[in-house]
């Protein structure tokens, strides 16, 4: 049942991540339609002729977690709190008792149909015409919906401003003409962001090259993420079938103390 | 085959905390409770008359309270205004939001019209009484039963919208598939009449009203409704038995991998089940044992006030730590502050405040759709349905 499962998954996961590169092929017009209720609203603000994207090289990452730090200092997140992050998993194969260790980078997937977006009923997050999700925290109430909207836990009310925060792929560096804090930092080059509308980008070039073996996360939620992993296992596009193996360590009074290892 | 364990992974915390589960609990009982008010300050069924008083003073007290609860799940409570400086058509809350106001008023405008018989009676009442019932009832004019009629149509109508909006805002999140079912805003409406029901059979005891049509009526709703509620979970389940994904498929991965989550769909059923069958077994009984047996209705009345707002509780907060994206299950604690114990204990603690103050300065017991002869109504006064024998006396 299970691998029958997968392979439909993988099989969707494959289709959808061509079905999220249209949009560049044709180029499609940013601003939508006036929207129904839960329909995606106009785009607004940003650069109409470009559309951000990021590759992940998972056969780069090593997973030092320094995308992890550098986002954390240059974005202020308080502490616990990730705009972006890399889980790590050990994969155990259990005829030839091989190990290997499975790094995932997180973050915003700045969808071509976010689904935070429409749900926002404020409408302080919003998507620029550049396709880069952004909130604007003086007008964000703080209730919360989209935090829960997002499948991909990508975002968060920040303990200190009490707003909506996520991944903007650092938009105000990419302005200064910077690349965002986690690809500056990523020590194996495996993030790499660029104008996808670009056809001579890096990031054009490697999602020609490698179209079909490009995955996204949870394809079959019709989000159309536009992070694009390539080494993926398809096993991992959903939440992973795994153990979980930290254990908080509270103090009497429910303080966190640490964590506590199963294995 | 592999086996993999997760090595690191952030703890994701929920968004929206128990004052949610008072929002939708509080907003359900009320609209409910207009619902089974209905009956004879709206439409003119005298026998429905014991119940409907009843039933306003418990939608009038939780539509007070729910948007405090509402307003408080805000991070930034203060910017609540930006919900209107920038009213969209694309997010259900936004919908909602307007519809919240509106219905507010016109669930407050259908209380002062059956109320207002029984206010212009007591303006002549001594002390603080007569004077906050002078100034209430606003002059002695007639309060034409059309004019409650017409107004109670319209805090129904709204009360629709209330229904719709707070299931739609749920069932369109597909990030949480628990939520993501058509099946959720009816099961939401259902359940909302089980504890409005539950709470009239308890507000009937506490009030030493103790009117039997009202039990009897009340045990009506309540089968019918865990009937429906049946019904609609048995739907639900069948819908979606076999399928990899969605709603039940995430169900049935929750319970045979969590502890918690077997015991709550354990407790759930038995509490539904047992709920029914005592209803079925009281509605049963001969005409000579129901009156020493619906004394103790009010029991079943916590009970289904309990199924009500577990329900929520499951809904909002337990889905809310099914992990999406990380192994295992979420644990949490439920906070000792205000988004946690204090929050649910206030609300219930303004709750009560709300009905106290309204049983110390508003004639509910005598609510009534409209009158002609304003300050003459003795029938109103004297209303034989109301049980002044032994009931607390406040002036």
């Amino acid at each position: 049942m299970d691998a029958v499962r997968r392979s439909l998954l993988g099989q969707l996961a494959r289709l959808s991540a061509g079905a999220a590169l249209v949009p560049l092929s044709s180029l499609a017009p940013a601003s939508l339609a006036q929207a129904g209720i839960n329909q995606q609203p106009a785009r607004r603000e940003g650069d109409p002729s470009k559309r951000y994207g990021m590759l992940i090289d998972l056969r780069q990452c090593i997973g030092c977690q320094a995308c992890t730090v550098s986002c954390h200092i240059e974005n202020a997140a308080p502490l616990g709190q990730f705009r972006t992050t890399v889980s790590q998993y050990e994969v155990h194969h259990q005829e030839s008792g091989e190990l290997a260790t499975f790094m995932l980078p997180r973050l915003c997937n700045h969808c071509e149909n976010p689904p935070c977006v429409p749900v926002c009923p404020v409408e302080a997050t919003y998507q620029q015409q550049d396709g880069i999700v952004v909130v604007d925290s003086d007008r964000c109430v703080g209730c919360a919906y989209c935090v829960n909207a997002c499948p991909y836990d990508a975002r968060f009310i920040n303990e200190r401003t009490q707003t909506a925060d996520k991944c903007t792929f650092c938009a105000h560096r990419l302005e200064a003409g910077l690349l965002p804090a986690c690809v500056e930092s990523c020590v194996g080059g495996a993030r790499i962001i660029g104008d996808m509308r670009n056809p001579d980008s890096q990031i054009s070039r490697l999602i020609n090259e490698h179209r079909d073996a490009l995955m996204v996360l949870q394809p079959e939620k019709n989000t159309l993420p536009q992070v694009f992993y390539l080494g993926m296992d398809e096993r991992f596009t959903t939440r992973p079938v795994a153990e979980p193996v930290a254990l908080e360590v509270l103090a009497p009074h429910g303080q966190e103390m640490g964590y506590e290892f199963h294995h | 085959m592999n086996s993999t364990i997760e090595l690191l992974a952030p703890r994701y915390d929920i968004a929206w905390y128990p004052w949610a589960v008072q929002y939708f609990f509080m907003i359900a009982v009320s609209y409910a409770s207009l619902w089974l008010a209905a009956p004879a300050l709206v439409f003119g069924k005298q026998s429905w008359l014991p119940t409907a008083r009843l039933a306003l003073i418990a939608c009038v007290s939780t539509t007070l309270v729910a948007p405090v609860a509402l307003l408080a799940d805000l991070h930034q409570p203060l910017r609540f205004w930006h919900f209107y400086a920038y009213a969209n058509t694309h997010s259900w809350m936004s919908i909602g939001s307007v519809v919240l106001p509106l219905y507010l008023i016109s669930v407050l405008g259908f209380a002062w019209l059956a109320w207002r018989p029984a206010l212009q009676a007591r303006q002549q009442a001594a002390g603080l009484n007569g004077l906050i019932a002078k100034w209430l009832s606003m002059g002695s004019g007639a309060t034409p039963k059309a004019l409650v009629a017409l107004v109670g149509l319209a805090a129904l109508m709204l009360s629709s919208g209330i229904m719709l909006y707070t299931g739609a805002e749920l069932a369109i999140v597909k990030a949480r598939p628990l939520w993501n079912t058509i099946w959720l805003p009816p099961m939401l409406v259902a359940s909302g009449f089980i504890a409005a029901a539950g709470l009239i059979l308890v507000l009937n005891r506490v009030s030493r009203i103790c009117a039997p049509d009202a039990t009897r009526q009340m045990l009506y709703v309540l089968l019918a409704f865990c009937a429906l509620a049946g019904l609609i979970a048995l739907s639900w389940l069948l819908d979606g038995l076999n399928a990899h994904v969605g709603s039940v498929a995430a169900a049935l991965e929750s319970v045979r991998f969590s502890p918690s989550w077997r015991s709550t769909a354990l407790w759930g059923g038995l509490t539904g089940v047992a709920l029914f069958a005592s209803v079925v077994f009281l509605l049963t009984r001969s005409a000579q044992r129901q009156p020493a047996l619906f004394a103790w209705a009010w029991l079943l009345g916590l009970v289904a006030i309990h199924m009500g707002w577990m329900f929520r509780w499951v809904v909002l907060m337990d889905v809310q730590h099914v992990a999406r994206n990380s192994a295992g299950f979420h644990h949490y604690g439920i906070p000792a502050g205000s988004s946690g114990i204090l929050g649910i204990v206030g609300t219930f603690g303004l709750w009560l405040a709300a009905i106290l103050l309204i049983e110390l300065f508003i004639p509910w017991r005598q609510a009534q759709q409209g009158s002609q002869l304003p300050g003459n109504d003795q029938a109103a006064s004297r209303a034989p349905l109301t049980a002044n024998k032994g009931a607390p006396s406040h002036g």
